[in-house]
């Protein structure tokens, strides 16, 4: 506390006695002139406190006037310092009086400085407001998952709540795991839907992740239900063409698997990727390694009505339905070159394109924008 | 395939389905329709009319005034730029006003040409949508019909639907119309009887046998070759119905002989070729494998080198056509060929794919041999051939056919279980229903007992050679929709790998220290790597689209610095990038590569600054990322020091390269790119660099996290603010306050460095703050000071420091 700062020293209220001030010589005065100067004193003590803890403007100056009365060296302290000229059956009362005063301030100074911290949050609440529209300060910068990871992610959760596990596989592969084991046929048309990559070692960069279910059902015993996410390649370039994409594939081999077991995964898929209630349709379809095989539509999530029905629009080509994978029962030709019994065993399998789904999940028109990885267009996801 | 509606119907009369509603059973049969389309749409209100009179405009060179007859509706006056605008007497086609044509999305109003009004027009088959090519205006003779007649009456061909549907390769059948029609009677239950095709209308007495000889030295490849004559022909325009017929069907007419042998095709699914018999050498064909160094000139002009793997056909003197993909252009049938010959054949589907794709040829024909063709029609399809082909072209054909024969195929049996249907699809389908499918999609059915049958496979079905593609077929006409959603309880598997995994934490962690994603190419330029100083590229691309995509990386900042360039040039200045992924490094011996899982980033541009100006990123914005990336990740703290200079990458500025390093085990490296980097990609700024190798940091990263106390006791805090030479680095001074501190010391943190002032040339104030703590008590005052003289002692003592007050 700054000297500034300290209590001034005490000084009795207007209409007090004179030439009582401690320190101050005077004539002692009778037991009578006494008690009635006390008396005299305490009323004139108990008319003023309130005004003057009204006039002070800043606590500090409350304080110092609460000091002033209570204090050490405070009008009340001079009052008792009289007690000794008071007579003695008269002390009781007088000192019933003192207390009885001092209550009185305490509470009026508690109360004043309570009214005084009242005001002042008021006032501070009453303030002009922040501008909350200026921007806000980020520790570090926001990082952003790529929109293929996110949705990679979340398909692969999905599947692993229903018991499949992640299998890796690599991308640069023998044709055996890429093609041969998975029934497409030498000089086959089949291979015109994935123009292959070759490198000069002989080895392809994979044309889709299933040289993954190749490796796995060649080296281990069903029953097994994984899922195997990663980059492919194809020789396509153009608007919907990506010479390098993703795909997700999960299959399951088990005995007695059947074709409604992997609608029966489809539907949950779509459920849970889209929404409860998200219809799917199956087509018939052709994939060298899965018979029956179908391409999987799932109701249009763009034009949906709140009834559940469908609009139509040009994102479903007005049809209500959207395609999002190729699905079928493994081919028994793929379980024997994999060394498994076919007719013991059955399997399904199912794949997907992931910019497929990003695309129709963020309405994404050109699929190059994914690799292109514009700041601007990743800061979106 | 492109399907014509029209001629559906005509092989499936009892189809009463509308095109769209064919469609959607097709579509859910696995026959996708992806187009239905109408041919001569909006042309129902064009009238043929006469032409009456004819006068040249009176403004505009060029243009002409024609009268046409509309019969009751009287005669008309329009303006017409055609130049073949027939004489007075030829009819030609008239569009009145309001007349909509969708082809060339023209309505027909009121115009005025030079001062002469025209209110209606004369039409072009372009403008009609019945073709794509060609000039004029459509012209017929005098009395084709009674003017004012409407065009689509008395020319219904000029109105279709087209059904394009995409085939999937297995479906070969589908490739013409009557299979198609099959396909079509069995989903709907309809009966499938196509018309046999009648006897030629002139037979000439001479036997085909006598003419032709046919012989196949390759009886591997070409398991038939059926040959018959048309003899005296005349090659000349189809009529109206066949060229309608072709254009709706994409194709473009060329003469009857042409034609036919499209028709035919588009008929059976057969590809056939017509030769001119006068051309051909000896009047000898002979399927054989091409010889070294012979050559043909095939119809599109192209001299082809043949392979020894290319099947041909030969004359006398050598090729004259690649079996199945197509013919040569010296027998080719012109306008003066008087004798044909017909060629109707069966080729092995993988010995034209690859004659195919070696010539870089992908026909009509080629498309359907290569996906197998019924190899048990030829004598139907040329028997059309033949008959068609005389009614078009006239003349006569010559007795017979001449075939020959090579490794003959034998009919396919398969047997279908009703336990393993049922077993497959997960329903119950009725027996009876599965054989009635099969039956009506061809195949002859033998019961084996009352729970299996055999099934015959019909020729035109050679897709179907097991047991499962049987059901297939069952459940594809059925309906996959008979088919229940049922949840199988699968067992759980294991994973296998941790890629996955890996690469959502590092995802996590980096996301975490404020970059974001990019997802890059996996092959890239052998410079670009170069340039990075990458290691050599292990996988090379034998057929890359580009250079500039011809190798595996062996290095992920390629491709972030691609990213990098792009976002440059669109005004993007502040990037903060990451991309986690594998590069392909050399394998074992010859075997497959090692595919390594890496992670790396960028920054450049300016640190995020708030209401004031931002300063541009420096090294170590990049070490507090590099290291809150690796402390995410792995859970410790890792160790960086300054590249000694011989072994400083060469693609790092040798002011800031940093080693990156975890127990003591190397996981990369991080630094500024050296200008020379920067300036050979054209980045045109200062880029920061790390690179990792997720795996390795992945085995280093602490496995077990326990929980250490919270301090009860108060620590005491010393400041040392010391002098140094700038020679001596901040982090050496930091490690001899730990020696010195000893245990004491909980926390060492350089907090404050700064040069210049009123310091000696060469000197850097470093400030450091020691927390003093113990856990057991709290420390004296006296103790700390102790040990904090000490550590004051050996700062300046090891560094000749002097203390700052």
């Amino acid at each position: 506390m700054s000297a500034q700062e300290k209590p001034p020293a005490s000084t009795l209220p207007l209409g007090a006695t004179p030439g009582t001030s401690p320190g101050t010589p005077a004539a002692k005065p009778s037991p009578s002139e006494a008690l009635a100067g006390i008396e005299a004193s305490l009323h004139a003590l108990r008319t003023q406190y309130t005004e003057r803890f009204a006039a002070a403007s800043t606590e500090q100056q409350l304080r110092d006037e609460n000091a002033k009365i209570v204090g050490k060296k405070g009008d009340l302290t001079t009052i008792l310092k009289q007690m000794g000229a008071v007579p003695g059956d008269a002390r009781k009362s007088i000192g019933e009086q003192v207390n009885a005063l001092k209550a009185e301030v305490e509470t009026a100074f508690n109360s004043a400085l309570a009214s005084m911290a009242r005001a002042k949050r008021e006032a501070e609440l009453g303030g002009r407001p922040f501008d909350m529209t200026l921007p806000g300060r980020t520790v570090a910068p926001l990082g952003h998952r790529h929109p293929l990871s996110i949705v990679r992610e979340d398909v692969i959760s999905i599947f692993e709540s229903m018991g499949f596990a992640v299998h890796d596989g690599p991308e640069v592969e023998l044709e055996e795991n890429n093609f041969t084991k998975l029934g497409f046929p030498p000089d086959h048309p089949a291979t015109d839907m994935q123009d292959s990559f070759w490198t000069t070692g002989g080895h392809l960069l994979r044309t889709h992740t299933s040289n993954v279910q190749s490796r796995a059902l060649s080296s281990r015993k069903p029953p097994m239900a994984f899922i195997a996410p990663g980059a492919v390649y194809r020789r396509d370039d153009d608007v919907t063409h990506s010479p390098m994409f993703h795909q997700l594939e999960a299959f399951a081999v088990d005995e007695g698997l059947t074709l409604a077991h992997l609608k029966g995964v489809l539907a949950e898929f779509a459920e849970r990727l889209y929404g409860p209630g998200t219809p799917i349709r199956l087509r018939p379809s052709y994939f060298p390694f899965v018979e029956p095989g179908a391409e999987v539509d799932v109701g249009c999530v763009f034009c949906k009505r709140p009834d559940g029905t469908r609009a139509g629009c040009n994102l479903c080509k007005h049809t209500g339905w959207i395609e999002i994978l190729g699905c079928g029962m493994i081919h028994p030709v793929v379980l024997e070159a994999c060394g498994i019994d076919s007719e013991k065993y059955t399997g399904f399998a199912l794949g997907m394109g992931i910019e497929r789904i990003a695309i129709l999940r963020y309405d994404i028109p050109d699929i190059r924008l994914f690799f292109e990885n514009d700041p601007r267009f990743l800061n979106q996801f | 395939m492109k399907a014509s509606y029209n001629w559906l119907r005509s092989l499936v009369p009892q189809l009463n389905d509308s095109p769209e509603a064919l469609a959607a059973r097709l579509t859910a049969a696995g026959l996708e329709v992806e187009s239905v389309r109408r041919f001569g749409e909006g042309i129902e209100t064009c009238e043929l009319v006469a032409v009456k009179a004819l006068r040249p405009h009176p403004s505009k060179s060029g243009l002409r005034l024609v009268t046409v007859d509309r019969g009751v509706q009287g005669t008309i006056e329009v303006v017409c730029g055609a130049p073949n605008v027939p004489e007075p007497g030829g009819m030609v086609v008239f569009a009145p006003l309001d007349t909509h044509l969708p082809a060339v999305n023209i309505t027909i109003a009121p115009r005025a040409i030079g001062g002469v009004t025209s209110e209606g027009m004369l039409c072009s088959e372009v403008e009609l949508g019945l073709s794509d090519e060609g000039q004029g205006i459509l012209v017929f003779p005098p009395n084709f019909a009674k003017p004012g007649s409407k065009f689509v009456e008395v020319v219904p061909s000029a109105q279709d639907v087209v059904l394009e549907i995409g085939l999937t390769p297995n479906r070969a059948d589908c490739l013409g119309h009557r299979g198609l029609a099959r396909e079509i009677a069995a989903l709907y239950g309809f009966p499938f009887e196509p018309p046999p095709p009648q006897a030629p209308s002139a037979m000439s007495d001479a036997a085909a046998d006598k003419a032709v000889q046919v012989s196949i030295d390759d009886t591997e490849r070409c398991f038939e070759y059926v040959a018959a004559v048309l003899t005296d022909v005349q090659v000349a325009p189809s009529p109206l119905w066949l060229r309608y017929r072709l254009s709706a069907l994409g194709v473009r007419s060329i003469s009857n002989i042409v034609d036919l042998t499209n028709l035919v095709m588009f008929e059976f699914g057969h590809p056939m070729h017509a030769f001119d018999l006068e051309r051909v050498q000896g009047a000898t064909i002979r399927v054989r494998r091409a010889r070294a160094g012979e050559t043909l000139k095939t119809l599109d002009g192209v001299e082809r080198h043949l392979d020894e793997d290319d099947l041909v056909i030969c004359d006398a003197a050598g090729p004259v056509a690649l079996a199945g993909v197509m013919g040569g252009g010296h027998s080719e049938v012109a306008n003066t060929t008087r004798r044909i010959l017909l060629e109707v054949a069966s080729f092995d589907p993988r010995s034209v794919r690859r004659t195919g794709r070696r010539h870089g040829l992908h026909t009509e024909s080629s498309h359907r041999f290569e996906r197998g063709i019924d190899h048990g029609d030829s004598s139907v399809v040329m028997a059309t051939a033949m008959s068609m082909g005389i009614r078009l072209a006239g003349g006569a054909a010559l007795r017979g056919t001449v075939k020959a024969t090579g490794k003959p195929i034998a009919p396919v049996v398969v047997r279908l279980r009703s336990a393993r249907l049922n077993a497959m699809l997960g329903i119950v389908v009725p027996f009876a229903e599965a054989k009635g499918i099969l039956a009506r999609l061809g195949f002859q059915l033998k019961d084996v007992d009352g729970t299996t049958v055999e099934a015959v496979v019909p020729s035109h079905r050679p897709d179907i050679t097991r047991e499962v593609d049987l059901i297939e077929e069952v459940i594809r006409v059925r309906g996959l929709e008979t088919v229940p959603a049922v949840l199988p309880s699968l067992h759980a598997s294991r994973p296998v790998g941790n890629t996955e995994a890996l690469m959502a934490r590092v995802r996590s962690a980096a996301v975490g220290v404020g970059l974001s994603e990019a997802v890059t190419f996996s092959f890239v330029s052998p410079r670009d790597l170069e340039i990075v100083g990458a290691p050599p590229p292990a996988v090379l691309l034998r057929n890359p689209l580009s250079e500039n995509q011809s190798v595996m990386r062996t290095s992920l900042l390629p491709g972030l610095l691609a990213a990098l360039g792009h976002a440059r040039r669109h005004g993007e200045k502040d990037v903060r990038l990451f991309t986690v992924g594998r590069i392909f490094l050399k394998g074992q011996g010859e075997g497959l590569p090692r595919e390594q899982l890496s992670f790396a980033a960028i920054l450049a541009g300016h640190r995020g600054a708030h209401l004031s100006k931002p300063a541009p990123l420096d090294a170590w914005d990049l070490k507090g990322v590099a290291d809150g990336f690796v402390e995410r990740f792995a859970g410790l703290k890792p160790n960086s020091e300054a590249y000694p200079q011989e072994q400083r990458p060469a693609h790092l500025h040798p002011k800031a390269a940093v080693l990156l390093a975890l127990g003591g085990r190397p996981l990369g490296h991080f630094g500024l790119l050296h200008p020379d980097v920067t300036d050979a990609l054209d980045l045109g700024t200062e880029v920061l660099a790390v690179e990792l190798d997720v795996e390795a940091l992945a085995k280093e990263a602490t496995t077990s996290r326990t929980y250490k106390a919270i301090p009860r006791f108060p620590g005491s805090t010393r400041d040392l603010a010391v002098v140094v030479h700038e020679d001596i680095l901040a982090g050496h001074v930091e490690a001899a306050v730990r020696e010195a501190a000893g245990s004491l010391a909980e926390s060492i943190e350089v907090f404050d460095r700064f040069v210049g002032g009123s310091l000696p040339l060469d000197h850097a104030s470093l400030a450091l703050r020691i927390v003093y703590r113990r856990h057991d008590r709290t420390l004296t005052d006296a103790e700390v000071d102790t040990q904090h003289a000490s550590v004051v002692e050996t700062v300046t003592k090891r560094f000749s420091a002097s203390l700052r007050a």
